[in-house]
């Protein structure tokens, strides 16, 4: 997943500036051509400050303006681009037609996301099938950095960032998904459907992945098909709701970004991922931002549904699953040389640190 | 000089020297990138004899407590400590047997015994894992 979605970039983040010869200008020039016919130009679409954020894990992030004219005068717009490269992270599992459709989706409700203009699947068009969508003004501190948490802990003391990240999570969850036509992405057929569903996902990208794997992963596999929770209600669940996938503006959530791995499923799948130890480096505040107490009576109060800490828990060990088919899948991404990138290379040793924590989560 | 050393040298030099003169912050990534990726080779390799002495120890004695345990185990349990047997009982050979296990019924009193002897050999064998990806 990428550290930063729509808006601009963040603390560190390299840039691909046009005019370098390099894939910016040829980005510049597609989208350039693409926008003519989109924008209803009377004449050829200027592409500005063109920069690639986020050299992350998944798709490409590019932020430009576009000036143009037509009948209407003359016009300045901020987009964003998203590309899907091919060979990053969760290729298999992480499609932007679908998370067009979900963005398209988003905008009727109150959750905080990007509006999504253009789906473009034919790779020949922009270099890559890609998803146009509104720039997002905010920005995103990556977690993992110390320059990031400081800034989440002194928000966190404002105590405005707190109150948004928990409403932005409840909005998600309120979301009236049959309504708004959400449920293209599947719905559990019965309450042991979604964890179910989930423990074959992640066990398809172990398999997918190359990797050989590890005894330790076998124990938690068959601890997670023993115990499987029951849910009774299901909601939009976005899978990866934590600081670093939120974009931020005046300590408010402007946007939640990384719709990757989105589903309908049980609510307490995002409220685990917030409890979690993973998206906290030696803080108490959840996320890097806010108080425990402060979240779950907050989020309970805004969408009716009742923290269930047994099923958290259960959660807490899919996650460990889920983060061990990360690191396997990226591990493989380099070792079939589909991907030369040595970040990759490197996350052979995270799977280890995966499977520590699974052994922690089982009590061993 | 050893290899671990030469390597681990390596890695510093790629972390300390040749990182911070690289301009451009893929490259200049990946060169570090390059320097840990050495430093956790150079580690495994210092600590490979060591660690491959204690794990063929430990799956001796695994060996040893598991056959009275699942004695009566049925066919399927059999098989799969046979098989993980025939694979000199390296740990990251156990997979079969756990899901044999798992399948056999998590709640059956001597799985429940043969999974509490197993996990302590699996931490142990992550213990020593993450003395070289830490």
């Amino acid at each position: 997943m990428s550290d930063v979605g729509t808006g601009p970039k963040g603390d560190g983040e390299a840039a691909l500036e046009p005019g370098d010869g390099g894939p910016g200008e040829l980005v510049g020039e597609l989208l350039a051509g693409y926008l003519e016919a989109k924008l209803g130009a009377d004449g050829p679409v200027v592409i500005d400050d063109l920069e690639r954020i986020a050299v992350g894990w998944s798709h490409e992030t590019w932020l430009f303006t576009a000036r143009w004219s037509d009948a209407g005068g003359r016009h300045a717009e901020g987009f964003c681009l998203r590309r899907d490269p091919g060979n990053a992270l969760l290729r298999e599992m992480s499609d932007l037609g679908v998370q067009f459709r979900v963005l398209q989706c988003l905008a009727r409700t109150d959750v905080p996301a990007p509006e999504a203009y253009w789906y473009e699947p034919d790779p020949a068009v922009l270099g890559a099938p890609a998803v146009i969508m509104e720039w997002v003004a905010g920005e995103c501190p990556s977690p993992w950095r110390r320059a990031g948490r400081e800034y989440y802990r002194a928000a966190a003391e404002r105590g405005e960032l707190p109150v948004s990240f928990t409403d932005s999570l409840a909005a998600i969850h309120n979301v009236d998904w049959r309504d708004v036509g959400l449920d293209f992405l599947g719905v559990p057929r019965d309450g042991t459907a979604f964890a179910l569903r989930e423990i074959a996902k992640w066990r398809t990208l172990i398999e997918h992945s190359g990797h050989p794997g590890h005894p330790i992963l076998a124990d938690l596999v068959g601890w997670l098909e023993t115990n499987v929770p029951v849910t009774d209600r299901f909601t939009l669940v976005h899978g990866a709701y934590r600081t670093g996938n939120l974009l931020i503006a005046n300590d408010r959530i402007s946007a939640v970004l990384d719709w990757e791995l989105q589903v309908i499923g049980d609510p307490m799948y995002d409220v685990a991922y917030v409890l979690s130890e993973l998206n906290r480096d030696g803080t108490e505040l959840l996320s890097n931002v806010v108080p425990r107490a402060v979240f779950i009576d907050r989020y309970q109060e805004q969408t009716g549904i009742e923290v269930d800490e047994d099923r958290c828990r259960y959660y807490q060990l899919l996650y460990a699953m889920r983060s061990a088919a990360f690191w396997m899948s990226a591990a493989g991404l380099y070792a079939d040389g589909s991907n030369p990138d040595l970040r990759l290379a490197r996350t052979e040793w995270s799977v280890t640190v995966a499977l520590e924590r699974a052994a922690q989560e089982l009590g061993y | 000089m050893h290899t671990a050393e030469l390597l681990a040298r390596l890695a510093a030099a790629l972390r300390t020297e040749i990182g911070p003169a690289v301009e451009g912050e893929y490259p200049r990534t990946q060169a570090f990138m390059a320097g840990v990726i050495l430093e956790r080779v150079s580690r495994e390799l210092a600590l490979d004899a060591q660690h491959a002495a204690a794990a063929a120890a430990d799956g001796t004695a695994l060996r040893a407590d598991l056959d009275p345990v699942l004695a009566a185990g049925p066919p399927p349990v059999r098989v799969a400590l046979d098989r993980w047997a025939e694979a000199a009982c390296a740990i990251h050979a156990l997979t079969p047997l756990i899901e044999a296990l798992y399948a056999w019924g998590p709640d059956e009193p001597a799985a429940v015994d043969a999974l509490a002897l197993i996990r302590p050999v699996l931490r142990r064998d992550i213990d020593r894992r993450m003395e070289i990806a830490q």
